[in-house]
């Protein structure tokens, strides 16, 4: 972490041991539900994509284990959707579900984000450069060197996107698993060859929310050096004001800017002061 | 086997004349039990043969007339033929005749009826009664005899159903050796004329299930069967032979979850399938569902080839009678899933991409195609923007440190 550059100036507003609360104790518990449910529904379903691996075979050895499993698969899908119902109500109603929602709508900023995260860390345009490749352009658009890189608000573009990738997953899964329980629903309204591609989707819906989870999330919030062996926003929802300055910095620079303002209103006289402002983050 | 007594009225009658005229040869019953000892005048009087008053010499016909006594030490085998002349007939074209040209013992009636105890076959103390018959056969084909397939193929027979009718029920007309091998007539499996030969092993078998004999001859299997064609399944390639068991056995070949890979055997094979244009990927495409999924993995609940396509009487979908003919789809399928609509007809099962005709059944294939260029193409830049940030820090870590 000490290696990481800061990208914005240290806030006198901002001490760097200050703690932030980056996930309340709803938003963990909304995650902790969906990791259960998560991994219990991936347990449960797929022994069915891959009926001949060894290892579900060695899980599921019998048909009343099989039964089981269907059991536990579909209980968790009911609870994954009440939990995705109380997110969906604390994003409607809470402020703060409010605020995180409005933070987390995707803009363009985010693909450029993408991109130029990407080409910071390739630095293959800056390898160019100081081989003497192409410095006439370079010293023009400075731009294409990516010296640093994109500056992050509260979600970066890595976190926006596993967000809706959930939601729309959810979405898919949802559906299709509705009419593949109640299969006899499902052909009363559909043609066979519409029910056999609810199964398809279903299935390959959930082997790329798996390989997105153990490659894509776990290597962000667990093999990273950053953050390795893992950060531990998921168990205690605290962020530093360091931690912050240095993946945030965006957020910071908005807090920083509100305490500046606040401290300047406390400064003229007449004015009442307000109240701390850790909970805005 | 069963008490056929017509057969016994000219023995019987014979026996009654024999009995007016043995006095006249001289020797009485009392003169044998001089020299032999009681218990074997024990056992012919409880005997059948016993009963009907038959005397030593009625068997022994080589000492008839003899005057030296004691008699020669070895006589001849006892003159069965006198009396039972048919069976001996069947006997003498049987394999346990012709055992000696497989240098092995002949095996003779008594054997298997026993000597001076025999009894008819409805007797139960009888070595050949129903309940009693299979220990006899297994004296010599459990521990003397090798056959082919090995002794525990024979043994295999006491986990059968049929074993378990007659040992827990008693119940005699429970399949025994000689219903499917026959009794005095049992010829090689290798020969054509063998109740247990493929030409016959249908009737044989039909001889108690009547009504599964003619469901199968009905069916897809029983008209090929009756044309003579080599390859189609008979009883014992579904239900294996001495180890039969029900349905319901998880132990049984016919068992829910192993009715898929019993059918594939023929049903999967390139070469059957292309000398009687029969499609294959039966078994893969079945496992793919979830009714195949699930039986994998052992759920007997859910469908297996029986289910759909019923087992003794199959027949193809274009046979208005089939349980898979379009018209009879909702009802095969409304079975399990009640309220089945003639929807269920719409699409086709067992789909393989190269083998649908229609469009819109393809349409699972590509969505397939695009789920797979989805998630190569997903994880790919996962997998790209992973290596850049680790490369980057590691790089990054060395030019610090």
């Amino acid at each position: 972490m000490d290696k990481s550059p800061s990208l914005v100036d240290k806030s006198p507003f901002i001490d760097d041991e200050e703690i932030f609360i980056r996930m309340n104790l709803t938003e963990r518990i909304q995650h902790f539900i969906l990791i259960i449910t998560f991994f219990s529904l991936i347990l449960t379903g797929l022994p069915l994509f891959f009926y001949e691996f060894k290892f579900f075979r060695w899980l599921i050895p019998s048909g009343q284990v099989f039964y089981i499993r269907g059991l536990i698969h579909r209980v968790a899908a009911v609870l994954m959707i009440a939990n995705l119902i109380w997110h969906l109500l604390y994003t409607a109603f809470h402020p703060r579900g409010r605020s995180n929602f409005k933070e987390m709508l995707p803009r363009v900023k985010d693909f450029r984000d993408a991109f130029e995260q990407l080409m910071y860390n390739l630095g293959l345009t800056r390898f160019l450069y100081r081989r003497g490749l192409g410095r006439n352009f370079f010293d023009r658009h400075p731009y294409w060197l990516f010296k640093n890189p994109p500056l992050y608000g509260r979600y970066n573009f890595i976190e926006k996107f596993e967000y809706w990738s959930l939601g729309w997953g959810s979405f898919i899964m949802i559906f299709t698993g509705f009419f593949m329980w109640q299969v006899e629903l499902s052909l009363r309204l559909f043609p066979l060859w519409v029910h056999d591609i609810f199964i398809i989707i279903h299935g390959y819906e959930a082997i790329l929310a798996f390989l997105a989870i153990i490659i894509w999330h776990m290597y962000n919030v667990h093999f990273n050096p950053e953050n390795f062996p893992m950060s531990r926003v998921w168990l205690n929802g605290k962020i530093t004001g360091r931690e912050l300055r240095l993946l945030h910095p965006l957020e910071y620079q908005k807090i920083a800017e509100l305490r500046r303002l606040e401290a300047e209103k406390v400064n003229q006289p007449g004015q009442p002061a307000s109240a701390s402002h850790n909970q805005a983050k | 086997m069963k008490a056929r007594p017509i057969r016994f009225l000219p023995g019987l009658f014979l026996i009654l004349i024999f009995s007016f005229f043995r006095t006249a040869s001289g020797q009485t019953e009392e003169d044998c039990f001089t020299c032999h000892e009681e218990t074997i005048k024990q056992k012919i009087s409880s005997s059948i043969h016993g009963e009907v008053g038959l005397s030593c010499l009625d068997c022994h016909q080589d000492l008839r007339g003899v005057k030296e006594f004691p008699h020669a030490e070895k006589l001849q085998p006892a003159a069965c033929a006198s009396c039972h002349a048919d069976l001996i007939k069947e006997w003498e074209r049987s394999i346990h005749a012709r055992a000696s040209t497989m240098g092995l013992a002949r095996v003779h009636c008594s054997d298997c009826h026993g000597g001076h105890e025999v009894r008819p076959a409805t007797d139960p103390q009888s070595s050949v009664f129903p309940l009693n018959l299979p220990r006899t056969c297994e004296r010599c084909h459990l521990g003397q005899v090798e056959t082919p397939r090995g002794q525990e193929f024979i043994r295999q027979y006491e986990n059968s159903i049929h074993f378990r009718a007659l040992e827990k029920a008693g119940l005699t007309i429970s399949a025994n050796c000689s219903h499917c091998h026959g009794s005095h007539d049992i010829l090689s499996i290798e020969d054509p004329e063998a109740k247990t030969s493929r030409k016959k092993i249908v009737y044989t078998c039909g001889q108690c299930h009547v009504g599964i004999q003619q469901a199968y001859l009905e069916g897809v299997h029983g008209l090929d069967y009756i044309k003579g064609i080599k390859d189609v399944p008979v009883c014992t390639d579904c239900h294996l032979e001495h180890n039969i068991l029900p349905s319901a056995d998880s132990r049984s070949s016919v068992y829910a979850t192993k009715v898929a890979g019993v059918c594939s055997r023929c049903h999967d094979d390139q070469a059957i399938a292309r000398e009687y244009g029969l499609l294959t990927a039966r078994w893969k495409t079945y496992s793919e569902t979830f009714h195949g999924t699930a039986s994998r993995y052992g759920d007997i609940r859910v469908a297996n080839c029986a289910s759909c396509h019923g087992y003794h009487d199959i027949r193809p979908s274009s046979d208005p009678k089939s349980s898979i003919h379009p018209a009879n789809i909702p009802q095969t399928c409304g079975r399990c899933h009640p309220g089945a609509s003639r929807r269920f007809a719409e699409g086709k099962v067992h789909l393989l991409p190269d083998q649908v005709e229609i469009p819109k059944y393809r349409i699972s294939y590509i969505v397939k195609m695009i789920y797979i260029i989805l998630i190569a193409t997903i994880i790919s830049i996962f997998l790209l923007f992973i290596a850049a940030d680790l490369g980057h820090r590691l790089l990054k870590g060395k030019s610090h440190g």
